[in-house]
């Protein structure tokens, strides 16, 4: 027993060790990038009309084309890394990637182990009811006496937790999350769940496909503006992706784009 | 429609791909542990059985995420060889004790009667129990293979587009679920069905007369 024991605590210590060698500094992130002559951005490509597959797979979107612009701005090709939205900053992190753009809200907590880019949209929240929902939401804390439902990893769960599970006000059981928000939304539909709170542009999006459900509050709440995530203090790189974005908000391109894929 | 399919389809590719890595990795090394656990000195076999009680012990997507995030720094590996090498390492437990059992069942009295003739432990070990044993693990190795199939839906989770990833988006994109995940739960089917199957026929044709 004593053997396994010591065995266990060396492969642990090991592990740790290797962890702790990582993440070997490089001279210039976007130099290499442009040496490379690709950028890898990883994205969630779930979240419909952030970012979503079409039917033969090709990634679309208004995150997707937002960023080929930006790649070809920077005239470098663009690798998409597919991943679940969970595993995306851990991926920027590790240097698995060199960005990600999935409808990332700016959070502190967040911001201590990647950087973001500047916004480039401003979101709202939303809560979604399905239809036939009586009580009335007039501010958003009286979604506290329903069964909530919301997304792992968002900043709408965020919210929540920390404003009404925090003080009580909604009971812990209440609250159910979800990988992801067209998940949720089934849910809601099929009554699991009383109200969903999630991004608004989505939430208008998935009420139309899905039908039998209707938006009863939007404003910012936990949304706010979105952001490219970036690695930690890669200042160059930041710098350049913000100079494209200021750019793209000047010659009204992310207007454009925001009509096509969010007007109603 | 058709597109629809085929994206799924077309996900089942990397799904056996990552199933026939892992597979024939996790067997080499449980082979190993399952020898060195049964033949080795006492030392060896406390390592051995420690190793298949840790990896028996972690959750398959654990290990998966902690080679993929943690040692990323000191080996940098893709999704999908960090996938397929993860669920490897993982079957490689349940592998061993597959085949140590199989060992077990061949029995001592085997390895005496081979030694007696003259042969060295590892000749015996070639020549007379292994044919034997690996003969008798077929079928529960079957159950393995089954289980490492369907295990190799978690790679998604790195972010390797294979069957149930495929799936999850294009449940996002039509808001069919039903027919997305349906189509999935399909086509993990018939693989596991097919090779089982293929399993089942190997078995019964390399049965030894002596094992009924």
């Amino acid at each position: 027993m004593k053997r396994i024991v010591v065995f266990v605590s060396l492969v642990i210590a090991l592990s740790l060790l290797m962890a702790g060698c990582g993440g070997a500094a490089t001279a210039s992130h976007l130099e290499s990038i442009k040496q490379a002559g690709v950028i890898k951005v990883g994205t969630s490509a779930d979240y419909p009309p952030f970012e979503s597959v079409d039917s033969s797979g090709n990634k679309v979107g208004f995150d997707i084309e937002l960023m080929t612009e930006i790649a070809r701005r920077l005239d470098v090709k663009l690798e998409w890394v597919d991943m679940p939205f969970d595993s995306l900053i851990a991926a920027v992190q590790e240097g698995k990637i060199d960005a990600s753009i999935s409808a990332f809200n700016y959070t502190e907590e967040r911001d201590q182990t990647i950087d973001f880019s500047d916004a480039y949209y401003t979101s709202e929240d939303a809560f979604t009811v399905a239809e036939g929902f009586t009580g009335p939401i007039i501010n958003p804390e009286d979604v506290a006496v329903y069964k909530v439902g919301v997304q792992t990893g968002t900043t709408q769960a965020d919210w929540l937790t920390d404003t009404l599970v925090a003080d009580g006000a909604l009971p812990e059981e209440n609250l159910f999350l979800y990988d992801r928000v067209d998940q949720a939304m089934l849910d809601l539909k099929n009554g699991r769940v009383e109200v969903m709170m999630s991004d608004y542009v989505p939430a208008q999006a998935l009420v139309k496909q899905i039908g039998g459900l209707e938006i009863v509050y939007h404003g910012v709440l936990s949304s706010g503006p979105i952001n490219i995530v970036l690695p930690n203090e890669d200042v160059e790189l930041q710098q350049a992706v913000n100079t494209i974005i200021k750019q793209m908000q000047g010659e009204g391109f992310i207007e454009q784009l925001a009509v096509k894929y969010f007007a109603e | 429609m058709g597109n629809f399919f085929s994206y799924i389809v077309q996900g089942a590719a990397i799904t056996l791909a990552v199933t026939l890595i892992a597979l024939p990795f996790g067997l080499a090394l449980g082979l190993l542990m399952a020898l060195v656990h049964t033949y080795g000195g006492k030392f060896l076999n406390r390592i051995a059985a420690a190793y298949s009680l840790l990896l028996r012990g972690v959750p398959p997507i654990v290990l998966l995420f902690i080679l993929y995030f943690v040692l990323s720094g000191t080996v940098n590996l893709s999704p999908f060889w960090a996938g397929s090498f993860s669920l490897g390492i993982v079957s490689s437990a349940y592998q061993m004790e597959i085949l140590r059992g199989a060992l077990l069942a061949v029995g001592g009295g085997q390895m005496t009667a081979a030694r007696a003739i003259g042969m060295s432990r590892l000749q015996s070990i070639q020549h007379i129990i292994l044919p034997q044993a690996l003969r008798l693990a077929i079928p529960p190795w079957s159950n393995e293979v089954s289980i490492v199939l369907k295990d190799s839906s978690l790679v998604y989770a790195l972010g390797v587009p294979e069957i149930l990833r495929r799936a999850q988006q294009l449940s996002a994109t039509t808001q069919q679920p039903f027919l997305a995940y349906g189509t999935a739960a399909l086509i993990y089917f018939v693989l596991v069905f097919a090779s089982n199957r293929a399993l089942d026929h190997l078995s019964e044709r390399t049965k030894l007369p002596t094992h009924s």
